[in-house]
């Protein structure tokens, strides 16, 4: 699949380096001759059948080959230069995000009274939730970027910044993420808010919480301890999956911020055809959101205790 | 005969409308989507002049009373352009939902209907096609074409909006499968096919309304993602490359905020409103959450 599809693609990736060689102008060898060096470097000149099995055997040793556009780097060194910017950013947004929505959702589904303060947050997390992140970057760049220029336009750093792990740098990276952050955080916070709260206001009515009740414990321990714990499962494995997802999830917030992340990559090695990159990079998202499914699965055995795997 | 056991329940159907419109969400959603609807249905014709070529007009205009909302950097009007990307913006997105659900329909009624072999086949395709990673393989395709029309647009997305209705189809149709009036049915004779069209279409109907309008939304966001990132059709004018030409041009940092904010401004007017009517559509249809009032 993985292998398959970026092939199926028309148009070949050495033709695209070499047009890009000849309008730098420094076509001094002959350009046929350059092309087919190219090829058989690449083992592009190999039929397909041929070059399935040696990448399965480059594979099998943990090798994911070379990159086509950028020559000499390997894919590994690629994705592991990518892979930091994504997974800091991402794990980070969608924690707090998750955090902030589950909480504030629990306690506005456990209010039954209408007022004024819950009809707000509700039509704020419905309206957040309707707009994708890309639609939020726009007008946060708008707001923050050029109307009050507190946040830089793009990039993960300031060019020219030797990165390290010094404090100044750090701080630069953080202030380069606020925008994107800021971006994702608001837009899946609806998300969370919204599923939360359809939880627990559908627990009101159970009798184990009627009973609760009837003890006579006090509302916010009816929360927190009986309605919360059996809420936050599904909400655990909402979490678990786009923690999965986020390899393959930011693609375009990368392009709007030109953020050097793995969707930054992804996006211009499907658009220069660079088969390796392509490859690694769909590896390894297909293993991330694989492996999210099966920590869902051990994450049950632990905060529900009703399941338990091999028993009757 | 078989017709007449059929009639009443559309009719019924028919009857209850104007009680389901008193659902707020409905009525609202439907509202602003329909209004904008009609906007870019009628909206073109009102055009005298191509809102697609460069120069009619002086550029970046600020806005003012013959050019609505201005012009862009390539000399055209931004209203004029909004009209226009509306109507193939949802061109394409309603055409992809409308496949997707129709085949996620069909594959859905089969997997649940027919169950064992059949079932297990089709089930286990929609789930490995669920896990696939969308959007980098719809960028992939996307740029594969070389020439991006419309109607590719739509066929591209449509190759991934048939999933999620097959699987909340199937599930339904298990749901009714095993109730007393589908046993009546066999028991009457009636073939499969039959059954599936006259018997469980009529109670789906509601369910698939609600699976419509979130392809409808789905295939309207997944379809601007990939423009944004200028992977839409390049020779015309949709509301997702308005937002990728505007990029390109740093309209931001230029100031030309007549140039962006619109576009984004009717991008998030019909998200919000298809979400709303789903909402809507959803509560009605859900026994739990039925809200039709009265």
């Amino acid at each position: 699949m993985n292998f398959v599809i970026p092939r199926l693609a028309p148009g070949d990736p050495i033709e695209v380096i070499a047009g890009r060689l000849m309008a730098q102008g420094g076509s001094s060898v002959d350009l046929k001759e350059l092309v087919l060096e190219y090829r058989r470097m690449f083992g592009l000149d190999q039929d397909i059948p041929t070059q399935l099995l040696s990448y399965m055997g480059q594979l099998l040793q943990g090798n994911l080959g070379y990159s086509i556009t950028v020559f000499p780097a390997k894919v590994q060194d690629l994705i592991l230069n990518a892979l930091p910017w994504t997974i800091g950013l991402l794990s980070l947004t969608t924690i707090i995000s998750w955090t902030l929505g589950t909480f504030f959702g629990a306690v506005s589904g456990w209010r039954s009274k209408k007022s004024r303060l819950h009809d707000a947050l509700n039509s704020i997390a419905l309206s957040l939730y309707a707009i994708p992140y890309w639609l939020m970057a726009i007008i946060l760049i708008f707001l923050l970027a050029y109307v009050i220029g507190i946040f830089p336009l793009s990039g993960g750093y300031t060019p020219g910044a030797t990165p390290g792990l010094t404090l100044d740098f750090l701080k630069d990276v953080l202030w380069h993420a606020g925008l994107p952050a800021l971006s994702i955080v608001t837009t899946s916070l609806g998300w969370w808010y919204i599923s939360m709260k359809a939880m627990i206001a559908s627990l009101r009515g159970e009798d184990f919480i009627i009973l609760a009740e009837a003890k006579g414990l006090d509302q916010s321990q009816i929360l927190w301890k009986h309605a919360f714990r059996n809420a936050i499962i599904p909400q655990v494995t909402g979490l678990a999956l786009s923690l999965g997802n986020i390899m393959g999830g930011s693609i375009i917030m990368e392009s709007i911020f030109a953020y050097p992340g793995l969707g930054w990559l992804l996006y211009h090695a499907i658009i220069s055809l660079d088969y390796p990159v392509i490859q690694g990079i769909t590896l390894l998202i297909i293993i991330s959101v694989t492996s999210a499914t099966l920590l869902i699965d051990l994450i049950y055995l632990v905060i529900d205790p009703r399941i338990k795997y091999g028993e009757q | 005969m078989r017709y007449k056991v059929r009639l009443p329940k559309l009719r019924g159907f028919a009857e209850r409308i104007p009680r389901y419109f008193r659902n707020w969400n409905l009525r609202i959603g439907f509202t602003v989507f329909s209004s904008i609807v009609l906007m870019a249905t009628i909206g073109p014709f009102l055009i005298p002049y191509n809102p697609i070529r460069f120069g009619t007009f002086k550029p970046n205009l600020p806005p003012d009373s013959t050019h609505l909302l201005g012009t862009d950097s390539f000399g055209r009007d931004v209203l004029a352009q909004i009209v226009v990307g509306t109507n193939q913006s949802l061109t394409i997105a309603v055409t992809a939902a409308l496949i997707g659900t129709l085949v996620g329909m069909l594959l859905g009624f089969m997997a649940g209907y027919y169950g064992g072999f059949i079932d297990a086949i089709l089930r286990s395709i929609t789930d490995i096609w669920l896990v696939i990673p969308m959007l980098p393989m719809l960028i992939l395709i996307a740029s594969m074409a070389r020439r991006t029309e419309i109607w590719v647009m739509s066929l591209v997305l449509s190759l991934f909006s048939w999933a999620w209705p097959a699987r909340q189809v199937r599930g339904q149709t298990l749901s009714l499968k095993n109730r007393e009036f589908i046993y009546m049915a066999k028991l009457s004779g009636m073939g499969n096919t039959e059954i599936i069209f006259t018997e469980i279409m009529p109670h789906m109907l509601g369910w698939i309304l609600t699976v419509l309008t979130s392809a409808v939304l789905w295939a309207m966001m997944a379809e601007s993602g990939l423009e944004i990132l200028g992977l839409g059709p390049q020779h015309t004018i949709t509301l997702g490359m308005m937002l990728y030409w505007s990029n390109l041009y740093a309209s931001i940092f230029r100031g030309l905020w007549w140039w962006w904010s619109p576009t984004i401004v009717m991008l998030i007017l019909i998200f919000t409103s298809l979400y709303i009517m789903h909402i809507g559509v959803t509560e009605i249809v859900n026994p739990r959450t039925r809200k039709e009032g009265g």
